[in-house]
Order: C-alpha cells, then structure tokens, then sequence
C-alpha cells in the first residue's frame, strides 16, 4: 500500500501544503479546472477553518487538511458530493466538530487521529458505507455498542485513548480487517472477537491484559497479533478464587444435566428464564452447565512452538479438568490438541 | 589506517558511494560512518522508490549490498508499528531516521540463570536525521514507531551483512532464531513465501 500521493494525473493533484496558508482563494481558476481536482493537500498550514473556495472543487474524492488548526468542520463540505477520503489529523477537532448530517455524504475513509475527541461522533456510527475509521491519539474513554453499524468497516484505529473496555458488539464487524487498539487501558477481550472471521491483523500491546480469552485461537486468518507491554501472567495461578454455587445455581444444575422434564406451566416465569439461562461448560468432555458461578481458568498454549500465551475460558468447577491434562493444576501444562499450528499466527510479538 | 577525504554527502547516491569507500578495508570506523550518516540530509524524494508501507506491519527494503561489506535498506513503518527486542548476529547496526521518529529502547541480555523478564535500561526518540548505533555487546533493542498520526522511515546498515538474528520474550527472556526477510529489493517487490518455523522481523 503506498502513502504517497498518486503523481499520475498532476493536474488532478493539488498540493498546497507548507505553504503557511490562513485561507485559500481558488477563484482565479475556471471552471473546467476545479472539475479536474480530485486529490486536494492543505496540510501544515494555518486554517482554522476549512476555506469556503474547496467546496466549488465539485469532483474532490480525496482531502487532507492535516496538520492545522481546525476547531470545526462546516457544513458547507457536504456540497463535495464525490468526497470518498476526508483525512484531518492534527487538529482541534472534537465530537461537536462535525456536521450533524455528516453520515450522508458516504465517506469511506476517515481519519482524525491526533485530535480531541472524547467520543466517537454519533454521525460517524451511522456510516454503513465506511471502510475505514482512525481516532489514533484521541481521548476516547470508550466504544459505544453502535459500533456494529458498521459494517463496512475493514480498518478500525482506536490506538493512543482512554478505552478501558471492549463492547462484544465488535464482533459484528465481520469485515473487519485490521483492528488496533494499543496504547490503552483495556482489562480483557471478549471472546465474541473470535467472530472476526476476516481479522487479519490485531494490535493489542500496552494495555493491562493478564489473559487472553481461548477463542482467539478460532481466528483462523490472524497473522500478527502483538501483546507486549501487557501484565500477561507467565505461571499458572493457582490462588483462584471461586464462589460456591447457590442453592438455586445447584438445583438449576440438577434439573439440566439430569435433564429432568418440566413445563412452562410448573414454574414461575422468574425460574423459567433462569433455566433458560444455563451455559454449557466448554470442557468438551463434561456435560455440565453453569448458570452464575463457574472458575476462571487459565492454560498455557503454544504459538508455533515458540511463545506459550495464557488463554482463558471459564469451567464449571474447580473438579472440571481438562481432557488433555491427568492434573488441572499442573505448572507445566502446555495442551498439545489446542495448541496454535505454526503456520498460523506467523507474527506474535509478546516481547 | 587509510585517511579518507570525507566530504558531507549531498545525495543518497552520495552516502552510498562514501560507505563503500568506508568499507573497503576490514575495519569499521564507527564514529565515522555514524557521522556520516547522519550528515546526509534525508531527501525524500532521493528515497521514495525503496519505502512502500504495508498496513499491518513494517517493511524492509534492500537499497544497496556494498560489495558484500554491509547491507544497506530502508524499514517503513506505519503507525504503531514496533519490533521484537533483537540481537544483531554479531553485527555493527547504523540506524538513521529519515522522515518522523522512532523509539529505541535497549535492554541487556536476560541473565538464562534467572529465567526473569527483560527490564529495559534505557530509551531514547530518534529524531529526523539522527543515527543510532548498536551491536551485540552494547545490549539488545526494541525499535518503534509509537506515533498515532506520522509513519515513519529510516535507513539501517547492518556490516557484516546477516540473514538471521534472535528475537526475545521480555516477559521470560526466551529467545527463538527469526530468519530476515526483505518487502522489496533494489526498488522491486519480492514476496516472500514463509514455511514453518520463519517468522519476518528486523
């Protein structure tokens, strides 16, 4: 993918940037020549304000106004009907900034790394038709569920904020494929990730990750995936704590994995949907459920052979083992079934 | 010792043609290769044709072989883009930033005795034009690109020229042998095709 700007049609191209601009008068051009301009570069300048003369370039599909002073994009940009590339870096923009409108220009790529925005714009979350979206070196303190509306979305840059939290609704991103999200303060990954059937590419390093959850081993095209700077523990842990089931947790139990019979009608709504509620232990060998109490449980997989990551899944209990190891609690345990074939995850940097 | 006449070189053809003279014996003056390298003022549009960026992770681009003496290329690397903590399989390493900036953080050799993790001993931000020097007794590094919003670029020389180096855990300091690709050679793309064990890094 090369950076630079594409010199192929130099009329098509307009560089005006460096040039110390605090506005921009394109009146001096004809007509036919502002239809021509489909690529416009304003970076390092000094605008506070997006000139109005860019909006009379009727054809513009690419503008970077990077690297200036701008507090606010007007709404007098969604007259650039063909605009596909908006890229912003830099400046002063915040969540307010935009046009309250601004989804129905059908922008494909966006990026404001490098500004202040404390959220993500509710207009951005409306953008079905975006491709990719950078709020790098923001101060974003999370990511709100509506994020699953877009499902175009093959990039998503989120390094360099405040997010402490992942909302599984990312998991609907399925086109997602390179999700960065370093530089955070993210606790843990929801195993709904594993539905990011196109992930190529996933940049998790300098977070507070201690574990990591086990179905990131089903994202089969992973390639890089990077973990340093995270407090992942690197010896089993075997202080974990567990809360004994509740007298209801142990009835509920009961009644599902003796599969005892009973009708709607035999129980109050309330209990009806607590058996409904039971998770199916992921030992594959036990057949047991949980519904609120259940172990955290930490093993240590192979990644080619080279790097050993704590993955995580619950158990139903403490006396759920696995079908690989005679001892759960064994330090050594690596789990030769699940561990990572070597030509998967080529690029795993731990450290 | 040879005295070299050294004049600051004006283009990157320049800087090639004066290294070559640098490393025409068997000894490497490090000082002088340093200073010369970094007296190169970076011109991008010298460069361009080595540095394609690739979306997930850096690139390495071979410019020049230097008579078998060294390898000079260029690493692209794209926002966030870091490296493993890496030796140098014995080398001299040049390291010169030619656009944004990158981190260099340097840690000892993990001590194999205490199986502990790596603490890092120092760190500094190379900025445009700097060059960096390391080797394998000075320690091991980890180089990054920690900007949000810049990429960044920068040219290495590596004499005598290696294939392979040692990438580390910080976490345990294990290390594993990582076979070195390049993106692109001479300004051509060449694809690598990686089997098993191989892992590309810098």
């Amino acid at each position: 993918m090369v950076r630079f700007p594409s010199m192929d049609d130099k009329c098509a191209v307009l560089h005006l940037s460096r040039l110390q601009l605090d506005d921009l008068n394109l009146d001096h051009l004809t007509d036919s020549k502002r239809q021509q301009i489909q690529q416009l570069h304003l970076t390092y300048n000094r605008l506070l304000l997006l000139p109005t003369s860019v909006c009379f370039l009727s054809n513009l599909e690419y503008l970077d106004i990077s690297s200036n002073a701008l507090t606010v994009i007007p709404d007098y940009i969604m007259r650039l009907t063909n605009l596909k590339t908006v890229v912003a870096k830099n400046n002063l923009l915040d969540e307010s900034s935009f046009p309250k409108e601004f989804e129905r220009m059908q922008v494909e790529t966006l990026n404001l790394s490098g500004n202040r925005f404390g959220e993500i714009p509710v207009q951005f979350l409306k953008m079905t038709t975006l491709q990719s979206l950078s709020l790098g070196g923001n101060r974003l303190k999370n990511i709100p569920a509506e994020i699953k509306n877009l499902t175009s979305l093959e990039l998503l840059y989120l390094g360099g904020n405040l997010i402490s939290f992942i909302p599984p609704e990312v998991a609907n991103l399925t086109s997602l494929r390179y999700l960065v999200l370093c530089d955070n303060r993210i606790q843990s990954i929801p195993p709904q990730l594993n539905k990011l059937h196109s992930l190529l590419s996933l940049s998790l390093h300098n977070n507070l990750l201690t574990f990591l959850p086990r179905e990131i081993l089903s994202l089969v095209h992973l390639q890089e995936l990077s973990l340093r700077g995270n407090p992942l523990v690197v010896r089993f842990i075997k202080d974990m704590t567990y809360d004994p089931p509740s007298l209801m947790e142990l009835a509920g139990r009961t009644i599902k994995s003796q599969n005892l019979p009973f009708s709607s009608c035999d129980l109050p709504s309330n209990l009806n949907h607590y058996l409904n509620l039971a998770s199916e232990c992921p030992n594959p060998k036990c057949a047991g459920v949980y519904f609120d109490s259940c172990v955290r449980h930490i093993k240590f997989v192979d990644f080619c052979g080279k790097y050993r990551l704590p993955l995580m899944h619950y158990l139903c209990s403490p006396q759920c083992s696995s079908p690989c190891s005679s001892n759960p609690q064994s330090d050594a345990e690596s789990e030769d079934e699940n561990s990572v074939p070597a030509d998967r995850l080529q690029r795993v940097l731990l450290g | 010792m040879e005295q070299t006449e050294l004049v600051k070189p004006d283009t990157l053809e320049d800087l090639i043609q004066t290294l070559h003279k640098l490393f025409e014996s068997d000894s490497v003056n490090v000082e002088e290769v340093q200073s010369i390298m970094e007296s190169y003022d970076s011109k991008p549009h010298e460069w361009m044709k080595y540095a394609t960026f690739d979306q997930y992770r850096y690139t390495r681009n071979l410019v020049d072989e230097g008579n078998g003496k060294f390898n000079l290329m260029i690493l692209c690397w794209g926002e966030g883009h870091g490296s493993s903590i890496h030796d140098h399989t014995d080398s001299h390493c040049f390291l010169k930033l030619l656009q944004g900036q990158l981190k260099e953080t340097l840690f000892d050799w993990p001590d194999h005795k205490l199986q502990a993790g790596m603490l890092q001993k120092s760190q500094q931000v190379l900025l445009e034009n700097q060059c960096a020097y390391i080797n394998d007794s000075l320690g091991l590094h980890r180089v990054e690109n920690v900007s949000h919003t810049e990429t960044a670029v920068s040219l290495h020389l590596y004499s005598p020229p290696f294939q392979t180096c040692r990438t580390f855990d910080q976490r345990t300091g294990h290390h594993n042998s990582v076979k070195m690709t390049f993106w692109s050679k001479f300004g051509e793309r060449t694809p690598y095709r990686s089997t098993a064990s191989q892992v590309p890094v810098l």
